[in-house]
Parts: structure tokens; C-alpha cells; sequence
């Protein structure tokens, strides 16, 4: 029977701290992330990987088919790999074409389904879709990598570790369209589904299973058998921009259960009493293999290259701290936590999930609260003045700004009619601000507590009056029951970094590697040191912060 | 052909903003009208509600709803002559609910301890609905230009790397 005893945890981290911009910018991938939840339970499920269908050239261009048992229901990836000339590859989600597309189908496809995801998988959004697609996706070559592992293997050699260890991936995907997207199925139909329940988890499972047809058609094409290690290295890029960033404003309460998880987990651990010596072992052992990620980890841009030298100094001051002076001490990771908590943002997050990490048997349940189950509606304010309380109170950081001075709304959000991509424009120097998207919450806000009136009003006559304000007014009544739903900044600010955004979102996925390109769009890694399919249920370390050990 | 709900229901929120909608109100509109349609109703309420904005039912009902659930789930909605569609919003709430149509232009909606109706499949057979909101929802993009092709995500690398 399941233990309901809630185990004892420290104060939550204040959302004010939590919920800033930079700070969800310095997130790092913990044991709470999706794709760690679905390698739990591909683990827990002994899930075997089978390829029914190989149909690929010696060129490797064709389609294979993928098929695995998940909670009682079977899934199949089907791959298709195309021809792409140079000119036309590009990560843009304006690009038309791609090395690969892919679809994960519900059941085994036959021959007539092959044929037609076949023929629409690489049209992606230009194509209609059926309920038994679960997820669309494609992912372009790392041409370099791609070309230097295939090279190698058919030289009758491994591919250079360093090669690959830079890059980390043979492809990227580009887009991982799930929930509806041009006619696949709603994420409702396998929304009470074992195993695809929890958030993201069927892209997820998309990603995993495209790593190992990357694997599969390199050794293919190289005539040869990549040693596990460099495999188990080589996981999936992707290329993020704009289009990933409004997700958190517009789900609010998916963002909120996500963050109350990861605070939880933080609070249960830094409540542990004392550490057994198993336990003190396993997180030094994770924090030198931290240090050698950070080592790992280098980028062209030179801003970021320098936030990460910086952490890599100050990590080497975290990991000393493991000591078993320190673990004897009442409290120990409290301790070392509010240590790591003064050396800023990066060292704080990058702390935060080390300290979970040997701990699943205290957080991992944590992750079944983080889908976004129909929770009861917020209480409702009856009156103007109990309203007003309430923004001051959740909205305090929103208020006393003048929005209509540049460095205040520089920025507009908007969709370009250009495949529908989503930019960031810059409202006195481009048009179309009079279409921008409603991501102003800090604004709106302001705006609505400018519009109160003085008197005491019902607020149902308020907004009779100013239906322009419900939508503030449905945030502020959300926040009350709901935390962490609200960025505290205001994302129209001339300088605010969606990138922060992006990476916040990408490590809930478990991407690691940031790689940020601009302001704008970053590529990352997921899967990098994970499981490979044929050792999903027995290989007990799922990849944190991975280092190549060839 | 079938549209998902997810994607009926993004489309119907965009098209609301493209005729004239507030942020939220669109929001619930989506809601609604993918509802409506998964469950088989008149795709021509939707069309009539659209074309009302930017003022109509899109804009009461969602106050209608914040009325109901102050009222803890009983109340009289005033329909706007849209009963279809005003059921479908109050379905949205995922309330035990019994809706009762007394005219075209008003429900009686009581609590109950029946649950509510299942959630409805896939949606079929409203082109001309989708089409019309395809064209409103137009207007909410920003036309293509040099300068914005240029800042946008992903501009100006090589990514052959």
C-alpha cells in the first residue's frame, strides 16, 4: 500500500525569487523532468524496442517502423528520411522541408498508415493529420557530426570522441507538435493513458525513439556498430525559438504545478535530517560529474561561455563542500544549498538539482502532479475592493511603472503571417504592435488596478462596464490558488531575454547543453547519456549531466 | 475531414481576436465553440456570435459564466438568441450541471449531482465554419517583411553544424 504520509519539508523558496525571469533562465534539468519521468517508467515497464520495418537505401533515404508496449497500449514511431538539398535546411519553423519526419502512431501501423504518413509526414504542417497520430515531428542532420560518425564507421574505426562530444547529437528536431496540432489526435485522447499521462510525455517518447533511428541510420549508412558509450553520448539536438516561449504565459497553471513540484521536491530535501554514507557518496560522485559537464559544456557565445566559466569556478567551491564533516552536520543539504545559494542564480539552480538527484524515493511521486487536471476554479473576488487587495498583494511587482515609456514596452509579441511563426518586434521601430499578442500580463494588470474604482463595486459590474479587464482579472484571481502561474516581469520590457523563457520550459523537458543563439532561440540537447532502447530497463543511470567516457 | 478539437479550438480563440475580440473573451469562445462543435451543434451559432463582435454573446457570456459560478451553478443566462452555444460555454466549466432552454433567448441552469457529459470526440463536417475563421483569424497576423524575417528566431546562422 502507498505511504500517504506527506514527508516533512522546509519553507517553499518565495515565488518572488522563484518566479523572475533570470532566475527560471538559469534552470538546470533535475529528476523531475519529463523525459527522466518517461525513462522511469519506460525502466519500470521493461519496455522493449522493436523494428518491424526497415526500408532504408544505402544512401539512407526511405522509412523504418518502431513499435513498443507502453501501459497496456502499443506505440510506433515511423521515420521517414528524405533528400534535402543544402539551401534548404534550416531550423526556421518557416523552413519547407527536412532531412527527417516522423510520426508516432497509436497501435502498429499497416501497410496502407505506412504509406500515407510516408507521403505526409514531410509536407509536416502543410499536411492533414489523423486521431491515431499522436505526435508530429522532424529533425534535420548535424551535417558535420552525422557526416564524421558515418565517415568513421565506414573507415572501420570509432567516430573521434571529441567530435562528437562537441556536437552531441546527429540530428535535431526542429518542431514536436503534439495536442491537435493539424489534425492528430487531442492530448484528451491519451490523457488518462499509464505512462503518457504526465506532461509532454508522448513528445517525449517521440524524441527518445528519434534518437535511436538516428543511431540506427548512421550505423546503417557506415556499414559498422557504434560503441555504446559514443551512443549513449550521441542523443537529440533542438532548436527552440519563439514559438515554445508563450506556452507559459498562456498555461498558467500547468506552470504553476510544475514549479510547486520542483519547490516541493527542494523543500523535501532540504529537510532531510541526515545523510546515510551511500547517499553522501552518490552526491559526490554527481557533483564531480557536474564539474566535468560544465567542462563539456562550451558555446559559441561569448556572454553565455562566460556565465558558464563562472560556474564552473564556483561549482568547484559546492563540490567541496561534500564533505563528510559537512554531511554529519543536522541538516545537510539545507546547509549546503543556502551556501550555494549566495554565489547567484546559476549556482543556486545548478545546486537545486544535484540535491534531487540521489533523492527519488523522496521526490519522484511529485511527478504525477504535474499535468493539468481540471482543478477546481479559483475563487472568484465578489467585490472591487477585495480584488484590489489581491493585486496588490500577487501583483505588487507589476505596479508602480509607467508602460508607456519605451524602456517599459519596447517589445511587442506577435505571429507573423509567414507560417504563422512567432516574433518579437520592436514597437517603435516596426509595424504591427495594434497585433500584438496578449502576453502583457505586468501591463494588463496595471492597468486594471488604474481602472478600480474608488467606490466599492461588484466586480461582475465593473467588467459590465470594462470587459477589456477580464483577463486580468481571471489572473489575479488565479493567483491566490495558484503561486507560481506568473513570470514576475514584465515581458514587453525593452530588456526582456525570451531566452530565459525557453530555457525554463526546455529543462522541465530535460535538455541540458544550452546552446543560445541569440536573445531569441537556443539549441539544446535532451537525451544525452540516457538509456539506449536495448537497455532502457536494466541501465539504472538515466543521464544527468552526462560526460563522455569513451 | 476532421479537425481536432485543440486545433478547432485555437483557431475559433484566434478568429475571435481577428472580429474584434478582448484577449479573454476570445479565449473562451475557443472554448466553447470547439465544444460546440465536437458535440455535433449548429456551426452557424458560432458564425452568428463571430459576426457580432466586437460586441454580442462573445463578450456577455463569459461574464454570464462568472455570474453562474458566483451563484454556485443556479442562475437564468441570458442566451443572446444563441441557446446552443450558451450551453456549450456553460459545458466549458466541467460543472455537474442541468441546463434547461425556457426560450431561444434564455437557460435555466441548476446544480446536479449528474456528471457531466463525456468529453466528445473529434470535430466534422463545418468547412464553411473553419474557412470563415480562418479568414478572421488572418487578421491577427502580422504581415511578412524584411525586417521581421530578419528578427525573427533562427535568422542569420548557418545550420549545417
Amino acid at each position: 500500500m502507498k505511504d500517504l504520509v506527506t514527508p516533512p519539508q522546509m519553507p517553499l523558496r518565495p515565488t518572488g525569487t522563484v518566479m523572475r525571469l533570470a532566475r527560471m533562465g538559469a534552470m538546470f534539468p533535475t529528476r523531475l523532468s519529463f523525459l527522466r519521468t518517461l525513462l522511469r517508467r519506460l525502466a519500470r515497464e521493461r519496455v522493449e524496442v522493436v523494428r518491424p520495418v526497415w526500408s532504408i537505401c544505402a544512401q539512407g533515404y526511405g522509412h523504418a517502423v518502431y513499435t513498443l508496449s507502453l501501459g497496456g497500449h502499443r506505440y510506433s514511431l515511423v521515420a521517414v528520411a528524405t533528400a534535402l538539398p543544402e539551401a534548404a535546411r534550416t531550423d526556421r519553423v518557416i523552413a519547407e522541408a527536412w532531412d527527417t519526419a516522423y510520426v508516432l502512431y497509436d497501435g502498429v501501423p499497416d501497410a496502407g498508415e505506412i504509406a500515407r504518413i510516408c507521403a505526409t509526414a514531410p509536407r509536416q504542417e502543410a499536411a492533414r493529420f489523423t486521431e491515431r497520430d499522436l505526435v508530429l515531428s522532424r529533425a534535420n542532420k548535424s551535417v558535420r557530426l552525422f557526416d564524421h560518425v558515418v565517415g568513421s564507421l565506414r573507415a572501420g574505426r570509432q567516430p573521434d570522441p571529441a567530435e562528437v562530444q562537441k556536437t552531441g547529437y546527429l540530428m535535431r528536431t526542429t518542431a514536436v507538435y503534439g495536442n491537435g496540432k493539424f489534425g492528430i489526435a487531442d492530448r484528451a485522447a491519451i490523457a488518462a493513458r499509464p505512462g503518457l499521462s504526465g506532461p509532454f510525455m508522448a513528445e517525449m517518447l517521440t524524441v527518445w525513439l528519434i534518437r535511436h533511428f538516428t543511431h540506427d541510420l548512421a550505423e546503417h549508412m557506415g556499414g559498422g556498430t557504434l560503441d555504446p558509450a559514443i551512443k549513449r553520448h550521441l542523443g537529440i539536438g533542438n532548436a527552440t525559438g519563439l514559438g515554445m516561449a508563450p506556452f507559459l504565459v498562456t498555461h498558467p497553471v500547468l506552470l504553476n504545478n510544475w514549479m510547486a513540484a520542483r519547490e516541493t521536491a527542494l523543500a523535501r530535501v532540504r529537510a532531510v535530517p541526515a545523510l546515510e554514507a551511500e547517499q553522501v557518496a552518490q552526491l559526490t560522485a554527481l557533483a564531480t560529474r557536474a564539474a566535468g559537464h560544465l567542462a563539456e559544456w562550451q558555446v559559441p557565445d561569448t556572454a553565455h561561455q562566460a556565465r558558464i566559466d563562472q560556474l564552473r569556478s564556483a561549482w568547484a567551491g559546492v563540490a567541496s563542500r561534500i564533505t563528510p564533516e559537512m554531511c554529519a552536520a543536522p541538516r545537510p543539504l539545507d546547509r549546503l544549498f543556502r551556501a550555494a545559494a549566495t554565489g547567484g542564480p546559476d549556482l543556486e539552480e545548478l545546486t537545486v538539482a544535484l540535491l534531487l538527484e540521489p533523492f527519488g524515493a523522496l521526490v519522484d511521486d511529485l511527478a504525477e502532479g504535474m499535468a493539468d487536471p481540471f482543478d477546481p476554479p479559483p475563487e472568484q473576488t465578489t467585490h472591487t475592493d477585495k480584488l484590489r487587495a489581491r493585486l496588490e498583494t500577487a501583483f505588487a511587482w507589476a505596479l508602480g511603472r509607467d508602460y508607456d515609456t519605451p524602456e517599459h514596452c519596447r517589445r511587442f509579441w506577435y505571429v507573423s503571417a509567414a507560417k504563422q511563426e512567432p516574433r518579437l518586434g520592436d514597437r517603435f521601430a516596426e509595424p504591427g504592435a495594434a497585433l500584438e499578442s496578449p502576453l502583457d500580463v505586468a501591463r494588463r494588470v496595471a492597468a486594471l488596478h488604474a481602472a478600480l474604482p474608488d467606490k466599492r463595486t461588484p466586480v461582475l459590474e465593473f467588467l459590465d462596464a470594462h470587459p477589456e479587464h477580464l483577463f486580468a482579472v481571471e489572473r489575479v484571481e488565479m493567483a491566490a490558488a495558484y503561486p507560481y502561474a506568473e513570470i514576475r516581469d514584465n515581458l514587453i520590457a525593452a530588456d526582456c531575454l525570451p531566452i530565459d523563457l525557453l530555457r525554463c520550459k526546455l529543462s522541465f523537458f530535460g535538455a541540458a547543453k544550452f546552446d543560445p543563439k541569440s536573445d531569441l532561440w537556443t539549441r539544446i540537447t535532451l537525451f544525452q547519456g540516457a538509456p539506449l532502447a536495448e537497455e532502457v530497463a536494466t541501465r539504472r543511470d538515466h543521464g544527468w549531466l552526462p560526460v563522455l567516457q569513451a | 475531414m476532421s479537425w481536432s478539437r485543440a486545433e478547432v479550438q485555437a483557431l475559433a480563440t484566434r478568429a475571435a481576436r481577428g472580429a474584434g475580440a478582448p484577449a479573454a473573451q476570445a479565449v473562451h469562445f475557443g472554448r466553447a465553440a470547439a465544444l460546440h462543435l465536437a458535440r455535433g451543434r449548429p456551426a452557424s451559432e458560432v458564425s452568428q456570435a463571430l459576426a457580432a463582435l466586437p460586441e454580442g454573446p462573445v463578450l456577455r457570456l463569459p461574464l454570464a459564466l462568472q455570474r453562474l459560478r458566483r451563484a454556485g451553478g443556479g442562475d437564468e443566462i441570458d442566451t443572446g438568441g444563441l441557446p446552443d452555444l450558451a450551453r456549450s460555454y456553460v459545458e466549458t466549466l466541467g460543472m455537474p450541471l442541468t441546463i434547461r432552454e425556457v426560450s431561444p433567448d434564455a437557460l435555466i441552469v441548476s446544480p446536479t449531482k449528474t456528471a457531466p457529459l463525456p468529453d466528445p470526440g473529434r470535430i466534422t463536417g463545418c468547412e464553411a465554419l473553419i474557412a470563415e475563421m480562418t479568414e478572421l483569424a488572418a487578421h491577427t497576423l502580422v504581415p511578412e517583411s524584411d525586417v521581421s524575417r530578419q528578427a525573427g528566431a533562427g535568422a542569420g546562422v548557418t545550420d549545417t553544424d
